[in-house]
């Protein structure tokens, strides 16, 4: 993951984790789905994938994604891209999401 | 680097009709089975059995079947479903056929009701087969899946095809052989080629998903694929032209075929990363361990010992209720409840994600209701088994009556579901994520 601006960066995947994977029950950003963040003065450009490809839902995360940065950086441009490569595992799962699927 | 598409999922009325119909059917089904003690004690075919079996079979099974797998082949091959219009046609003959021919059968009215009846539901699975080839010619890659999926439709056909012309030949005779020969056709290609090919195929994609498992390579999914088309291909030519002994390799390749599966699912759930495996996926563990009787049974139907008559009627009896009511069964109350709280929540929140608090799936039914219905599940399957095989109506009927407590808890938390209604949810106030 790239960090530019790691003030800026860490509050995007803050953001973020208030998506959850309705099926997972853990947030994206800790399920290891959120690929690269990058920030400039004008623009956030995120790369995310899902944990299967034709996953239903795509959609609904990246609009999610789209919608909950552009109210938390109005100021900003988002562009949000859905990429496949490198194919996600569960092993990028992190060791939070590790502990939450433990608690569940 | 590839970019991605959005989401194929169907509309919900294409999907949750099916669940509908599939409950209210399971439930007909169990109630149906206390009025039919009596029919266990001789031969399978039996107007109440073939009732029963077919109201399993297209009521139940394969009507859940369908509308799960219009929300899950665009998961599966990527790709958005062909034709949503024919999906729907599909279900009105699937529906309305399944009722003519339960009642047909129940009255043995085998004349004009039957035929509309045969004629519906083999529109049906054409137009289902149709649906699911084109589906599949353009997903952007071909996929073992995709084999298994495709095969297994074209397999619903031809046992379509053989049930239209058994029906037809019941009030103009022309098939040269007599009809259970037909039958024994009938029902092997619609379990083998139908129900296994396919529950394979999707069952190999989801599984691991479900565990959080990684799986590499396609190996021993492709010999799973080629061993049991082997297999019936095999058993049809034999049956229909050459009738040999060799029933029994036929149903070893089968079964070969089934084992890779197995050693599949095996080898995910070595590598899954949740800790803990929730009631659906039990239950689909439950139903895997069930297709353990109708494989073992299968080499003593097919193998030709001479056991007594009755003996043997019986075990012809456990063999169908063990894959039907067994298997099958077991893998679609574990599924239900993997697949409609998805398709339910996604239709209920998928706009709300990230602004509100929404509850996830697995909260939207009765984890106890599920648990129960689970144990009731297994006590009547396993009750009503012993009671076919020991010819004890009283034990077949306490077996029925846990089978409809089953069916009984499962319809409460389908409709439970289907008529969710989104609550008030508190929005996000984007300060203190969980981490």
């Amino acid at each position: 993951m790239e960090t530019l601006k790691p003030d800026v960066i860490q509050e995007v995947l803050n953001t973020l984790k208030y998506i959850i994977d309705p099926e997972v029950g853990i947030n994206i950003v800790d399920l290891g789905l959120i690929y690269k963040v990058e920030a400039s003065d004008k623009e956030l450009d995120i790369e995310l994938t899902l944990t299967t490809k034709g996953c239903p839902m795509s959609g609904t995360i990246t609009t999610a994604t789209q919608q909950i940065l552009k109210r938390k950086f109005p100021n900003h441009e988002i562009n949000v891209e859905l990429v496949w490569w490198p194919m996600w595992t569960p092993e990028m799962i992190t060791e939070d999401g590790r502990r939450q699927l433990e608690e569940m | 680097m590839s970019t991605a598409n959005a989401s194929n999922s169907p509309g919900k009325w294409v999907v949750l009709p099916h669940y509908v119909f599939g409950a209210v059917s399971f439930l007909a089904l169990s109630l149906l089975l206390l009025l039919s003690g009596d029919a266990f004690g001789g031969h399978y075919f039996h107007p109440k059995l073939l009732t029963l079996t077919h109201v399993a079979v297209l009521g139940w099974a394969t009507m859940i079947i369908f509308g799960a797998l219009y929300q899950l082949l665009p998961v599966v091959l990527e790709v958005r479903l062909y034709c949503e219009k024919l999906a729907i046609c599909s279900f009105v003959l699937l529906a309305l056929g399944t009722v003519l021919l339960a009642y047909s059968f129940w009255f043995f009215q085998v004349g004009v009701t039957l035929h509309v009846a045969a004629c519906s539901l083999f529109i049906s699975f054409l137009l289902f087969t149709i649906n699911m080839v084109q589906t599949a010619r353009s997903a952007p890659y071909w996929t073992v899946e995709a084999d298994f999926i495709v095969t297994s439709a074209v397999w619903l056909l031809v046992t379509g095809l053989i049930g239209l012309l058994m029906a037809v030949n019941f009030t103009y005779p022309f098939l040269p052989q007599e009809h259970l020969h037909y039958l024994k056709l009938h029902a092997h290609i619609g379990m083998a080629g139908w129900f296994l090919l396919l529950i394979i195929g999707v069952g190999s994609k989801l599984i691991p998903m479900f565990l959080l498992a990684h799986c590499d390579g396609t190996k021993l999914l492709n010999g799973s694929y080629n061993l049991i088309n082997a297999g019936l291909v095999f058993f049809i030519f034999d049956h229909l032209f050459f009738h040999t002994k060799l029933l029994p390799v036929y149903a070893l390749l089968v079964i070969a075929g089934v084992g890779l599966f197995l050693k599949f699912v095996f080898e995910a759930k070595k590598t899954m990363q949740r800790p803990d495996i929730d009631l659906g996926m039990r239950q689909t563990f439950v139903a895997l361990g069930l297709l353990i009787i109708p494989l073992c049974l299968v080499l003593v139907v097919s193998s030709g010992l001479s056991l007594p008559p009755a003996l043997m009627a019986s075990v012809y009896l456990v063999y169908g209720l063990s894959v039907f009511l067994g298997f099958v069964s077991a893998l679609i109350l574990g599924q239900t409840f993997k697949t409609l709280p998805f398709i339910v929540w996604m239709h209920a929140y998928e706009d709300l994600v990230g602004r509100f608090k929404t509850p996830l799936p697995k909260d939207l039914y009765s984890h106890a209701l599920l648990l129960w219905q689970n144990r009731f599940y297994c006590l009547g399957f396993l009750v009503l088994g012993a009671g076919v095989l020991l010819r004890e109506q009283a034990v077949f009927m306490v077996g029925a009556l846990a089978f409809t407590v089953a069916a009984i808890l499962y319809v409460v938390n389908v409709f439970h579901l289907v008529l969710h209604k989104v609550q008030d949810l508190k929005p996000f106030a984007y300060g203190n994520a969980k981490a």
